[in-house]
Parts: structure tokens; sequence; C-alpha cells
């Protein structure tokens, strides 16, 4: 039999702040621009993020990546599994695969794409998919993120979290450092009572046309 | 007598102490069969709890089961198997989705077979852990029982569909348990015991035990001395070659009541018995006792050879007094006729006496005299009366024994020579020989024979002396002289009574028995005065 997974050791993960690992799951990204959209800056041969499966969960459950790029679904696990997705900017099926297997889907749009396993419908896992290289996690410690080498212009900045959803703020860039703080209120009891939302900053340097590499 | 006693008594009791038992047997069995009775109704509403019970958790099951049906993920794997048939990972995949919704629902055993039926994977508790079923191992019937590793498992099942297409089939198993049975309770699968929760018995035992009961109702099963009413459980089916029986332990249910029934019994027969014994004892004596009354006349009758009536009376049978009285008529005829006989008999000897003394008118009358002194002394002399009669018979046959002597020595007259007077020495001897063949004669053999034996011992024929002659001889002896002295002959005269008496008292004693001699002079002195009188009356 497929030995289950280990103990869960509550409390030790997330050192002293129980929200940490939530914080890191914090995505920033931009939306926009004068310059409009940027085509996808994944080159080709550039090498799959991955999301493997492995004891019954997506590992890491959130990938992010800009529009063009792939993931990969390594099975890990000594049972079947089945990735899957209904989202509307990339829906696939990768069907019923054993320990080993991998397959690889290619994001062309930019969106969220939620990922399934039909046989552990506890298993559940992210793919967001970016419209341009300007995202970033929020750091799990203190949830600070940088956006680097923006071009000037009008974007939209979007924080987002899977319980939250969007957090959209409309900014300019003119090629100074600009800070942007969200509340996130990743627990939702914890948002309507207005106090302890995850705060997120943003401390991006605005150096007009360049790009990060 | 005693055989009889003892059939009268058997006669009265043994009917009794028969429908004593007989109606002891009908009244326990008839106990036994109410308490059957009993036993079989309150196992028979067991068995409808039970039912209630298990229908129940049929229907939780059920319940649970239309809503495990329609599991995506669980059809999804079921689906993968149907793919990858012999592929372990998939395999493993599908347990392992059981095994998480076996943790959730608490189920003893979780299977999912394919639509045709095939085991295809299934996991099952142990302990408090789950682990994979072997499936090569258990056949999974959709309801009814699962046998597993000798223990048996309550089975439910609910079809996969997808998009109208039968998967397969989802089978749950709950252990099945006997905590319900408040009774023993053995399970069965085509004559083998899976489970018994009969106490202090082995299985094997158990199974043995059952085997008398296969394809029965109700039946009864001894188990170890004890004695069990098994009923098979009918509301539910468990399945193809299933069976269940409870037990009800006849002996505890029967036991109190029947100590009860044998003490009253054994009380009861006892003291039946006992009053049976007495009145028995005392019927069969009562019907006895005018029967042995009668019994103990006839022995007595048979050892005197007197045949005596008895008096009627004693008896208030009717049947013994008409045999008492048959009895009297018998005895009386054959005394009359005894009697009779004796007449004739003395009459016989009479006359016979008569025709010898008329041979020779001198001796004529003779006998009848000799007898009639005889008997009178004989009475004088205190003897019995049948003795007396003896003497009298005895007198009149002495000299029978003449027939044999010739007459002409008989009417000799003068002095006899020695070969006559041998002759005449022989008439005792004959006499004796001529009655000794006659019937009857027997009492008068004596007198015939030894009438001339002397007291002193000189007489013929024996030549005994004194009292070694029997009295009815030395009485006769001492008449016969007399007479043969006062009667006239031939050649003298008689002589005169008292000439005659002194002769015989000289004789006394030597000849004769003085005693005698003393009595026959008291008589005959009365006699020859009465004769004398007589003379001078003429």
């Amino acid at each position: 039999m497929y030995q289950r997974g280990p103990a869960v050791e509550l409390g030790k993960d997330t050192e002293t702040d129980p929200l940490a690992a939530e914080r890191a799951r914090v995505v920033i990204w931009l939306e926009g621009g004068g310059a409009g959209p940027r085509p996808t800056t994944v080159l080709p041969g550039t090498p799959p993020a991955s999301m493997e499966q492995e004891n019954r969960r997506f590992e890491p459950d959130l990938v992010v990546i800009p529009a063009g790029g792939s993931v990969s679904f390594p099975n890990m696990d000594p049972i079947f599994h089945n990735v899957f997705s209904l989202s509307k900017p990339k829906s696939f099926d990768l069907g019923n695969y054993p320990k080993g297997d991998t397959r690889t889907v290619v994001f062309p749009k930019p969106g969220i794409v939620y990922v399934n396993c039909r046989l552990h419908p506890n298993m559940a896992g992210t793919v967001v998919v970016t419209p341009n290289e300007w995202f970033a996690r929020a750091a799990a410690k203190d949830g600070q993120y940088e956006l680097k080498d923006v071009a000037p212009g009008n974007y939209t900045i979007v924080a987002w979290h899977k319980t939250t959803g969007f957090i959209r703020k409309a900014i300019t860039v003119t090629g100074q450092d600009l800070t942007i703080d969200f509340l996130v209120p990743i627990d939702p009891e914890a948002a309507s009572s207005g106090g302890h939302g995850t705060e997120v900053s943003h401390m991006g340097t605005g150096h007009s046309g360049a790009v990060a590499r | 007598m005693m055989r009889f006693r003892t059939r009268a008594f058997l006669c009265c009791f043994v009917p009794f102490a028969l429908l004593l038992a007989a109606s002891f047997w009908l009244i326990q069995q008839r106990v036994l069969l109410t308490v059957r009775d009993g036993l079989r109704r309150s196992l028979l509403e067991k068995h409808e709890a039970v039912a209630r019970v298990l229908a129940n958790s049929d229907l939780q099951s059920s319940r649970f089961l239309k809503v495990v049906g329609e599991n995506a993920a669980l059809k999804a794997g079921v689906q993968l198997l149907l793919t990858y048939p012999n592929n372990a990972d998939a395999r493993r995949t599908v347990e392992d989705q059981l095994h998480e919704l076996c943790d959730r629902m608490g189920f003893a055993t979780l299977m999912v077979s394919g639509a045709d039926g095939t085991p295809m994977a299934g996991v099952m508790r142990h302990g408090r852990d789950a682990g994979p079923l072997d499936m090569a191992r258990v056949k999974v019937s959709p309801s009814g029982l699962m046998l597993l590793d000798g223990a048996a498992y309550q089975v439910a099942s609910v079809p996969l569909d997808q998009a109208g297409e039968n998967l397969g089939t989802l089978s749950v198993g709950e252990v099945f348990d006997f905590s319900q049975f408040t009774t023993p309770t053995v399970l069965l699968h085509n004559g083998q015991i899976v489970k018994s929760s009969v106490a202090g018995a082995a299985p094997a035992e158990v199974e043995a035990a059952m085997r008398a009961c296969e394809g029965t109702g109700e039946c009864d099963v001894a188990l170890r001395g004890v004695h069990y009413i098994s009923l098979p459980m009918q509301n539910i089916s468990f399945g193809d070659g299933y069976v269940l029986r409870s037990l009800q332990n006849l002996d505890s249910a029967v036991g109190p009541v029947q100590n009860i029934l044998r003490n009253v019994f054994l009380s009861v027969a006892l003291l039946a018995v006992l009053m049976a014994m007495i009145v028995g004892v005392g019927s069969a004596g009562s019907i006895v006792r005018p029967l042995a009354t009668v019994v103990k006349h006839l022995q007595a009758a048979e050892k005197t050879g007197d045949l005596t009536e008895f008096r009627a009376g004693d008896s208030g049978v009717t049947e013994v007094r008409r045999l008492i009285d048959s009895f009297n008529r018998a005895a009386a005829a054959v005394r009359e006729g005894r009697e009779s006989l004796t007449l004739a008999y003395v009459e016989f000897v009479q006359s016979l006496a008569s025709a010898l003394d008329a041979r020779d008118p001198y001796t004529a009358g003779h006998s009848r005299r000799v007898s009639e002194m005889s008997s009178a002394t004989a009475g004088e002399m205190g003897l019995a009366p049948e003795m007396v009669e003896r003497v009298r018979v005895g007198a009149l046959l002495h000299d029978i024994g003449k027939i044999g002597v010739p007459d002409e020595v008989l009417r000799k007259p003068g002095r006899l020579t020695a070969e006559e007077f041998a002759l005449v020495q022989q008439h005792p001897t004959i006499g004796r020989r001529i009655l000794e063949g006659v019937n009857g004669f027997s009492p008068y053999l004596a007198a015939v024979e030894l009438h001339h034996e002397n007291w002193d011992g000189t007489g013929y024929p024996r030549g005994q002396a004194g009292l070694e002659t029997p009295v009815d001889a030395r009485i006769i002896h001492v008449a016969d002289a007399y007479d043969a002295m006062t009667t006239d002959r031939p050649y003298r005269r008689g002589m005169s009574h008292a000439e005659a008496i002194a002769r015989l008292r000289e004789g006394a004693g030597t000849q004769f028995d003085p005693e005698v001699v003393r009595q026959f002079a008291a008589v005959t002195i009365e006699q020859a005065d009465l004769a004398a009188a007589q003379a001078y009356a003429c």
C-alpha cells in the first residue's frame, strides 16, 4: 500500500508567524502600461517550471510564470494522478499517469489557472500566468516584494491571493522608486473586521527601458 | 396359596402403578411441550428484533452508499482501474481512495468490483488501520454475507455509474456482529461453522452437533451434555448457503420446572405407591382369606383322611360360599357312601361268620357271641370307640381261617390226633391269608391271626408273649375260650358260667391276659345273671 504522507507537524513550518506561508502565496504583477502589453519574454529552450505531485499534494501548490511559459507536472507518488484544469486561460486534462511520468503544459494566455486531480479531489494547485515578466511573490517573512526595471508609464498593479482574489491599483511609473502597499485579507474574517490583513509593500525602482534578465 | 395372594396383589397394584407412571409421563411431556413452545416464541421474537436492527443498519448503509456512489474521484479511480486492469499503481490508487473513505466512514471493508462482478480492489480494516485486500481471495456478493479469513461481513452495495454506463459496484462490509443476539448464535455456511457464540464449546463441536440440523427448521442440539433448541432465522436472507441459527438452552429452561415436577411427583408417587401397596395387600388378603380357610380345611381333611363338612356362614363372598356348599355336599356324599360301604361290608362279614359257624351246629352263633362279649369287654376296658369296633368286627372274623380246615377234623367227636391238631392250629394263619388280600380288612388281621397267642408265649402261630400281642387279639382269645367251654359238644356238656370263669382265672397270667380276664369276668357276670333271670322267667 502506498504509505500516506508524514504526520503534519503543526506550528513548526511557520516559525513564529502562522501567516508566513500564506504571505508567500501572494503574487504581485503589473498589467497594462503606456507601452502596451509586452510580448512574452520567455525564450525558447527555457526549462519549464515544475509542479510535482507528491504525497497527494501539488508541490509547490503555486507556480508563477509569464505568459508563454510552461509547467511540467511530474508524478512522484507511487499512485496514479490525473492533472486537469477547467480554468478559462488554459483548460487541459493530462489524463491518468503513474509515478515517474511527467507531462508539460504551455500557458500562452495570462490568468489564474486552477489545477486539480480527478482522483484526489483534495489536491489543488494554482498556476498564475502573468502578462509579462514584472511579477513577484511577497516575502514570507515580512511581505516585502520588488519589481525591478519597470518601464515608465501607466500600469495597473495587481496583488492576488487565492482567497482574496485580485486587488488592483493604478500607478504611474516615472523612473523613481514607488512604494505601493496592499492590505490583503487572507483571512476573510480578519479582513471584514478591518483588522489583521497581510501588509504587502511595493518597493520598486523605476528605471525606464530596463528589462529584467 | 402364596401365589394366589401375589397375583391378587399384582392385579390390584400394577394397574394403579401403570396409571400413575403414565399420567406422570403425560404431564411431564405436556409441560415440556409448553416450555418448548415458550422458548420457540421467545426465539422468534428475538429474531424479529434482530431483523429490525439489521434492516435499520442496512438502510443506513444504503443511504451512505448512495452518497459515496456518486463520488467522482472514486468513479475516476474505477475508470483508471478499468483502463489499467493489471497495474499495481492503478490498484494502489483506488485502494488509497477506498482507504480514505474507510477512514472517514468507519466501515470494516470497502471493495470495488467491475461491471461483471470481478473484484478489483479493496481495503479492510485490521484493528485501527486499514490495509489492502488481496482480491484474488475475495468472492464479493452484492448483498448478504461475505466470508473472509474465517470472519463474516455483512455486505451492501451500490452501482457506480458514469454517464449512464455502469462502471462497477462499490461494496461496503460491516463485521457481522452477534452482540445484538442475546442468545447463543451460530452462523453456518454450507454446513460449516463460520461464527459461533455458544459459550464453552469449540466451533468444531458445534459444527458436528449442528450437522443433524442441516436442512431442517426447528431442531434439537446436544452440546457437551446440554440440550438446546435451535431455530434458523427466517426473516432475513444472508445469501446463498448461509444459515443463522440461534439457540436456546432447553435444560436451563426445563430444569427448574422438571425439578419441581419431579419433587411433586416423587412425593405423590411415593405416597400413592404406598397406598396402592397397602390397599393391594389388604384387598389381596380379603380375596384370598375365605379361600385359604377352605384350602386349609381340605389340607386337614387330606391329612386325617376324614372328609368333614364345615360351617358355610363364615364367608361373605358368594362364590366362596358356593364353593363351601358344594364341598359340603361332596363331603356328605362321600361320608354317606363310606357309611353304606361299611354297612355292607359289616353285613358281609357277619354273614360270612354265620355261614362258617353254621357248618357245625355246635358252633352255631359262636362268632356272634364271641363278638358280643369281646366288644363288651373292650368297652369295659375303656378302649376308644374305633378300637371297640375293631374288636367287634375282628371277633366276628376270628375263625374265618377254619374254612381251610376239613370238616372231618372240625366235626370230629373226641380227641384229635397230633396231625389233626396241627391242621386246626393253622386256621389263624389261613384266616390272615384270606383277609390279607381284601381291601379294608387290614385292621382285623391281628385279631384273626393272633387270637390263639398265650400270655406266657406258649400259643400259636407265633408264640408271642404278654403285651406283644395286640389287645384285640388278647380279648378275643379270652372270649373264644369262654364260649368254647360254655357251649355243648357232642362228646360233653358245656360248663356253667362260674366254672368257665374259674377256668379262665386259672389260666390268667399263663394263657390269658389277667387284666382282660378280670374285665371279661366283670362283664359276663352281668350277662350271666341276665341269662339266668331269663331262664327262670321261661
